[in-house]
């Protein structure tokens, strides 16, 4: 009877010791944005799980269906999520204002440039890791400028010339959106160029003579020597004009290189598009650099030990090496300086890529809980402005109206006068 | 004679005016998806074009379709049905007992957007545990069927005479009995109405699944999304998949389309 007893209890207890085993093997629930880092960390999630013994449930979104879910999940405080993929201009400040961002006091950001750890923090404290970056570029037509005779533009005369000469019936000169609030962060490293910003210490200054004199020169360019209804252009509808060879320059994001070079994407041989800086302005040549994507920990997460684990492998150094070389325009600088790196990567690239971090601006839109409607408002500038070639007379009484709305929209997120 | 002939011109005319206007962005969906990525970006246009399976190959290779083809159906077909279970009864009391403000409780459920179910829905589910799973999903897509069904078939049981189910009445049948073996099987059209319409919503809904569903349970609406990635997208994709999840709603709406007009006009004289 004893030995049975003794038998009992040596069986009960280990079953509670393998039951306490299974309970250390943890899971965490990731959320992932349709994008080529996401696919990147999808494929290497398994080396990641055989690791750390950690099983990763992963869910991969569009990035506007991931804000929405997101923010469903968070604001219900029901959410199951642990670690996210994010988009630290366009919800970053709203998520963190509600803190939904876990602190990351002990994270290594050595590794990345000011301009970039801007959008990454608040008052110093950063809440999320940078991933991916991409900066203003100029994409340009190398046959096309041979064959008129013509040098890379290095200031804004110089594109303005440029595109009058390049600009024909079959090819046009020069474009850039012009779809009211989608051109909006395309048009701020013009802004910049010329001195002026979108908005200063948490005050609408675009209605100053900088930021209206750079509208006009905008508005000027892409009326004169722009595509046929350019206004209703966004990216979208110009990279298939450009890849189609219907467009001699391209002033956007450096994020569409490598579709632009694409032989199954586009018509033009690679060896006749050109990277350069986008030209100066009378005032700077300082070009956006922004965070595109970063990675971050939920707050409500329950798992946060495990989930800080999957953060910090996500955007260690290995993998931003192998981000770099599938063309991906990885935040941390020590990647670009990676002899494997540099052998692969278009020199072009990594030349604007190292003027922008040491001299861009690290945002492209006005910053700002409210920057949907902030940038309807000064997307009318911009096409009032490309109507009018830029001559609009209304142009800086119109600018001076929305500017007064947008410091409304500041002040009712109480981010009015705050730097 | 002469005056027929113009009119008839003009008819024809105006009809293939008609045609091409709604036929032309399906038509332009349906050779896009069988283009390369250059050919679909290509200006001018190509008309002709060496086509390719490509796109299709990575609808249902790459992307497993077949897994969310199955999801839609299952939720569409079980939504439609427990919504035909709850509210042919439903339609039929409202029919016979003239319950105005029933249908209208029924109809304001429908009327409201359905972003403001969303929320409560979302914190009920996942509170019991139900997020991705089927149940969460079939009782949100009920919110599209049922009114749908109450609406129409209670309209349709308004053109059937009453004095069918009192005769039966008056021979000793009970009103259920009467319900099931006399109204119902004269009901076919308005069913069937009821059924393809309500099933396509479902079948089209994007927003209820975005947020109730994760990976097992994804419909079709939202994993055409699949396609479009960060500052890129795959247009030969997104056109092939929009061929695939189109294609079972035209065929059902083609089968049905006699009784779906029927059905919809029925009730519409007697108000």
């Amino acid at each position: 009877m004893k030995k049975m007893l003794t038998s009992v209890v040596v069986l009960l207890s280990s079953l509670c010791l393998s039951a306490g085993a299974y309970a250390q093997t943890k899971e965490i629930r990731v959320l992932l944005a349709n994008h080529p880092y996401g696919e990147l960390l999808k494929s290497q999630i398994p080396e990641f799980e055989k690791q750390s013994g950690i099983k990763v449930n992963f869910e991969s979104l569009q990035e506007s269906q991931l804000t929405t879910k997101l923010t469903t999940e968070f604001a219900t405080k029901s959410s199951s999520v642990d670690v996210f993929m994010t988009r630290p201009l366009q919800e970053g400040k709203m998520f963190n204002k509600n803190g939904w961002y876990e602190p990351l006091a002990k994270y290594d950001f050595s590794d990345y440039p000011k301009t970039v750890m801007g959008v990454a923090q608040a008052g110093g404290a950063p809440y999320l890791v940078p991933l991916v970056t991409e900066w203003q570029v100029l994409y340009y037509r190398k046959d096309l400028f041979k064959a008129a005779g013509l040098e890379v533009p290095k200031t804004f005369a110089e594109l303005e010339a440029a595109a009058k000469k390049l600009n024909s019936d079959a090819v046009a000169g020069i474009a850039s959106r012009g779809k009211g609030a989608a051109a909006v962060t395309q048009l701020s490293s013009y802004v910049y160029n010329y001195g002026g910003a979108y908005i200063d210490k948490g005050v609408a200054v675009f209605d100053k003579p900088a930021a209206i004199d750079a509208i006009r020169y905008y508005g000027k360019i892409l009326g004169s020597y722009g595509p046929k209804g350019v206004t209703s252009m966004s990216w979208e509808n110009i990279m298939p004009l450009f890849q189609a060879g219907k467009v001699a320059m391209w002033t956007d994001a450096s994020v569409f290189y490598g579709q632009v070079v694409d032989p199954a994407k586009t018509q033009i041989p690679a060896a006749d598009v050109g990277i350069a800086n986008l030209p100066a302005g009378p005032k700077a040549s300082s070009p956006f650099i922004v965070t595109s994507w970063g990675i971050a920990v939920a707050n409500q997460s329950k798992n946060k030990e495990a989930a800080l684990k999957f953060l910090d492998w996500a955007s260690s150094k290995d993998l931003a090496i192998k981000g770099m070389l599938s063309n991906i325009t990885m935040a941390r600088t020590s990647v670009w300086k990676d002899p494997k790196v540099v052998a692969a990567v278009n020199p072009g690239l990594v030349a604007t890529r190292d003027h922008a971090a040491e001299f861009g601006n690290p945002l492209d839109r006005p910053y700002m809980s409210a920057v949907g409607e902030a940038r309807d408002q000064i997307g009318e500038l911009i096409i009032e402005s490309i109507n009018t070639k830029g001559e609009s007379a209304k142009l800086p009484e119109m600018a001076k109206a929305k500017a007064a709305r947008v410091d409304e929209l500041l002040k009712d997120a109480g981010e009015y006068g705050k730097p | 004679m002469k005056k027929n002939v113009v009119h008839e011109i003009l008819f024809y005319l105006v009809v293939i005016f008609i045609s091409l206007m709604v036929l032309f962005p399906f038509l332009w969906m349906l050779s896009s998806s069988f283009k390369t990525q250059t050919d679909i970006i290509a200006w001018p246009p190509k008309l002709l074009f060496t086509p390719t399976l490509q796109n299709y190959e990575k609808v249902f290779g790459e992307q497993d379709f077949l897994k969310y083809f199955i999801n839609s159906t299952v939720v569409g077909g079980l939504a439609v049905g427990l919504s035909l279970v709850l509210g042919l009864p439903a339609a039929y009391s409202i029919s016979r007992f003239t319950q105005r403000r029933l249908a209208l409780f029924i109809l304001l459920a429908r009327l409201m957007p359905g972003i403001s179910f969303l929320m409560p829905w979302y914190i009920i589910f996942s509170r019991l545990d139900l997020m991705d799973t089927y149940v969460a999903l079939v009782l949100s897509h009920m919110l599209i069927a049922l009114p749908i069904v109450v609406w129409i078939m209670s309209a349709y049981f308004n053109s059937i005479p009453v004095e069918l189910e009192e005769s039966a009445m008056v021979d000793g049948a009970t009103r259920q009995y009467a319900f099931w073996a006399i109204i119902l099987p004269m009901s076919g059209p308005g069913i069937i109405t009821s059924v393809t319409l309500s099933f396509i919503f479902s079948w089209n809904n994007f927003m209820f699944s975005q947020v109730l569903s994760m990976e097992k349970t994804k419909t079709l609406p939202i994993a055409v999304y699949n396609f479009v990635s960060y500052a890129e997208v795959d247009w030969g994709g997104v056109m092939a998949a929009a061929v695939a999840i189109m294609a079972p709603a035209i065929v059902l709406t083609m089968i049905f389309q006699k009784f779906v007009v029927k059905g919809l006009t029925m009730g519409a004289v007697k108000g």
